[in-house]
């Protein structure tokens, strides 16, 4: 809803204030519900309908008011009403808002202003495990699109007064809230401040998604990598705000931003802590190894095939010939139609229907790939290597947009000069990520600049009581999180 | 927040894992041709020269916090501070072209043999021109990741090259003879401009204690692994030293010629020549830094300049490497000397200012 910066005051005639409102709602999905008090006075409540629990409206505002002589005040009105959630709006504006959110306005002649209720009724999906994070072992619960919800997976988690909630609405249409969590006395508050003005300095029509506030909180936005982490859990959102970081849940998005980012935590899993530290490290060693055969070995084929052959052993440079004689097109071709293919089948995976999902495959794997090798069109090593880098780029879920990316501009400079230009690529990406950072923290800490410390939980991962400290690259206050009582202290609470 | 570019680990980083790269290519085959079996005799009179002046500037570091220009604007005025910035601006522009005409060599022999050597060139500037873009900082940041690279790689050459070395080849010592010695350390000053280095970063880190013991240490270390590599290198190839232009690429190329792997050591070589990008460019970088304090004006102006003349001196001297490498070392080997060794030891003269009080919350391990 558009706010203007004249307001019109709601004033004591309850007729001339449903008029005021009806004005700037004239949608014909808001209602007013007219009712008199015992003493004949006009009441009248308005409200969005589908969004309003008009049950709850009737119990325990209208019933009330109904059988009661009308009030004289505001105070005397709430006291008759029996809600725990009441506002007060002054103006037909503020009121409007409110009526849009879901709460009613309720008007009483001789009365200023209107009493807001809180009887907001949104039709919500369950909290339940959400699908681009299921873990073995750990908590299922994940976001949904409601915000007040998420905020409340939150508070259960954290029984602190130190957890705080910074309200924010953007959109001029949609008015959506976007709530800033994070815990006071860990993050930093000038970020926390930085980040609420960077939010609200952007005007824009609607959020539909928290990828939007994504965008307004990024100083590269042309750039391959994410300037900020997402999260669909509320274990996941908690762990990182024990570590510093801020939360920002967007009021229809089940996914949650979190700030600052670091490439290395999408080489975490959720898993990783519930597990034994040498099966987290293993994990964590095996996704990067995967990220790096997903980028680098459509490259390095097409390299080594056609600047370097002395890189292959001599049995395999032999099958590979042997799978690559007579095919129409160059190495470099080849797996760019490769990898093109690959894309294209990814997309419509994600978008067809579940129900020709088997047809596709069957169509994707059977005949696209052996028929192309049969008909010589392309060779069963490229294959092989297209499945295995495009398989490869799954294990880090949160980097394989990145991944895809990179990987096509990896295999235009291998095969334009060879494996010096995956070289020349790779230094001007480490160029390039060394002088980025997410709102003041490098983007590739803890690894460049070297933070020692934080190294126990990168790919390396230490045991929880070697976690003592939260990673000092966000500089957080208290840094210590985890401390043994020890023996004397544990004496003197005994006795 | 630590507001420095650099702090000591990377600049130790440096010393022991990017700079000795450079001194990986043609520097043992250049070295071997006057000192020939005394070539780690050579090499480590060029080091002790350049760890004693590194030494003197570390002193100064303990003594201010100032920058170099900041040193001879206090001593000389600012009209001087930006002519010698200027000067140093040409002297890293000009100490980077026998490296990247090295690198030519090197590519060629290590990644192709079929693709024209000036179109490798322009995606090498490009990422030059990029990286001189992005300040000090970004030096130091390579650095971090450049050193697992170093760390995992040259063990693994070294350890495959090791086998194939007769040690006996660098006998007898000192039969070379001292004056070809030191003729051959005075004409390998192209490669040692890691004072130069040093001269530039003060004041861009925070001293703090032992930071000279640990910088020097690490130099210490990145001068033993050269010296081991010139070894090995000497006795493997012996009297054909010279005509291994390429000692990185060849030093372990015996070792796996027979094995059914395939040349495995060019994976770690390719790694390796990461490394060597990134040193390439720090001369480039350091030029591009003198001639915007020089000017003051923003680091992409002399970055384009810089990136032009580059490209241009190798269109021009693409073929004329030997001529090239005759005149650096051989005729201007004072140049080098003159701005890597004396340059920085006179700094030391130059009026400072007392170091402020170290603030006692700054925590020195932070990030930047």
């Amino acid at each position: 809803m558009e706010k203007k910066d004249e307001k019109r005051p709601l004033l004591s005639d309850a007729e001339k204030n449903i008029q005021s409102l009806k004005e700037i709602l004239s949608a014909q999905d808001i209602l007013v519900y007219r009712f008199e008090t015992a003493d004949k006075k006009l009441c009248a409540a308005v409200y969005a309908d589908g969004i309003t629990d008009k049950e709850l409206l009737g119990e325990l505002a209208a019933r009330p008011l109904a059988q009661a002589n009308a009030p004289k005040t505001r105070r005397e009105a709430e006291k008759l009403l029996l809600f725990p959630e009441l506002k007060e709006a002054d103006d037909a504006e503020t009121a409007a808002f409110e009526i849009l959110s879901g709460n009613p306005a309720l008007l009483i002649d001789g009365i200023e202003g209107a009493i807001i209720l809180g009887t907001k009724k949104v039709a919500l999906r369950a909290v339940m495990e959400p699908q681009t994070a299921i873990t073995v072992k750990g908590p299922r619960e994940g976001f949904i699109e409601d915000v007040k919800t998420n905020m409340s997976l939150i508070r259960r988690r954290f029984k602190t007064p130190n957890l705080q909630f910074e309200m924010l609405t953007v959109g001029k249409q949609s008015g959506t809230a976007v709530c800033v969590a994070y815990l006071k006395g860990i993050a930093d508050e000038s970020l926390v401040k930085k980040v609420c003005e960077r939010i609200q300095e952007t005007e824009i029509d609607g959020v539909p998604d928290s990828s939007y506030i994504a965008q307004f909180l990024t100083d590269r936005p042309h750039s391959v990598f994410k300037q900020a982490g997402t999260t669909e859990k509320p274990d996941i959102l908690c762990a990182k705000m024990l570590e510093g970081r801020i939360g920002i849940l967007v009021d229809g998005s089940p996914i949650a931003l979190t700030l600052p980012y670091m490439l290395a935590e999408d080489f975490q899993s959720a898993q990783d802590y519930f597990v034994s530290p040498v099966r987290a490290t293993f994990s964590r060693i095996l996704r990067l190894l995967a990220v790096l055969v997903a980028v680098f070995l459509p490259a390095m084929y097409v390299a080594a095939q056609l600047f370097r052959l002395q890189l292959l052993p001599f049995g395999l440079l032999m099958t590979i010939s042997g799978g690559i004689r007579g095919i129409p097109l160059s190495p470099s071709l080849e797996m760019f139609f490769l990898l093109i293919v690959l894309e294209v089948l990814i997309e419509a995976s994600i978008r067809m229907p579940k129900y020709v999902a088997l047809a596709l495959s069957v169509i994707g794997a059977l005949v696209l790939g052996d028929t192309a090798v049969k008909a010589g069109l392309v060779s069963s090593p490229a294959i092989i290597i297209i499945a295995l880098s495009g398989i490869s780029a799954y294990t880090v879920p949160d980097l394989t947009g990145t991944v895809s990316v990179i990987r096509m501009a990896y295999l235009v400079a291998a095969g334009s000069i060879g494996i010096y230009g995956v070289i020349l690529l790779t230094g001007l990406l480490a160029y390039y990520l060394v002088s980025s950072d997410s709102w003041g923290t490098p983007l590739l800490a803890p690894f460049s600049p070297l933070i020692r410390q934080d190294l126990r939980d990168s790919v390396y991962k230490a045991d929880l009581f070697s976690l003592r400290k939260r990673p000092q690259v966000f500089e957080p206050k208290n840094r210590t999180r985890l401390r043994k009582k020890n023996a004397a202290q544990e004496e003197k609470e005994k006795s | 927040m630590n507001e420095k570019a650099l702090n000591i680990r990377q600049i130790c980083f440096l010393f022991a894992a990017v700079l000795p790269v450079t001194r990986m290519l043609v520097y043992p085959a250049t070295l071997s041709f006057h000192a020939k079996n005394d070539l780690v005799l050579s090499a480590f009179i060029s080091f002790a020269a350049e760890f004693a002046v590194i030494s003197l500037l570390l002193l100064l570091a303990k003594k201010t916090d100032l920058t170099f220009f900041e040193l001879l604007q206090n001593t000389f005025g600012k009209f001087i501070a930006r002519a010698v910035y200027f000067l140093f601006s040409l002297y890293f522009l000009f100490s980077a072209l026998l490296p990247v005409l090295e690198q030519r060599g090197f590519i060629l022999q290590v990644f192709y043999e079929n693709v024209p050597s000036f179109l490798s060139f322009i995606p090498f500037v490009a990422v030059c021109l990029y990286a001189c873009t992005k300040g000090l900082r970004s030096i130091g940041r390579v650095a971090d990741l450049s050193m697992p690279v170093f760390a995992v790689c040259i063990p693994v050459l070294l350890l495959l090259a090791v086998p194939e070395a007769d040690f006996t080849a660098l006998l007898p010592v000192g039969a070379t003879g001292a004056g070809n010695i030191f003729r051959s350390a005075a004409e390998s000053m192209n490669w040692f401009s890691g004072a130069a280095y040093m001269l530039l970063f003060l004041g861009n880190f925070r001293y703090e204690k032992k930071s000279s013991v640990k910088i020097l240490s690490a130099y210490a270390i990145g001068a033993a692994i050269v010296l081991f590599f010139l070894a090995v290198f000497y006795g493997i190839f012996s009297d054909i030293s010279i005509l291994q232009q390429n000692a990185l690429a060849h030093i372990s190329k015996y070792a796996t010629a027979f094995t059914s792997l395939g040349r495995i050591d060019l994976l770690f070589v390719f790694a390796l020549s990461l490394v060597l990008l990134f040193a390439l460019c720090i001369p480039l970088q350091l030029s591009t830094h003198c001639a915007a304090q020089a000017f003051s004006i923003k680091p992409a102006f002399p970055a384009a300049a810089i990136s032009v003349l580059v490209l241009l001196f190798i269109l021009f001297f693409n073929q004329a490497y030997l001529e090239i490498q005759t005149l650096m070392t051989q005729k201007l080997w004072y140049v080098f000397a003159f701005f890597a060794l004396l340059l920085p030891a006179l700094a030391l003269l130059l009026r400072k200012k007392e170091r402020e009080k170290p603030n006692i919350a700054v925590n020195s391990g932070k990030k930047e």
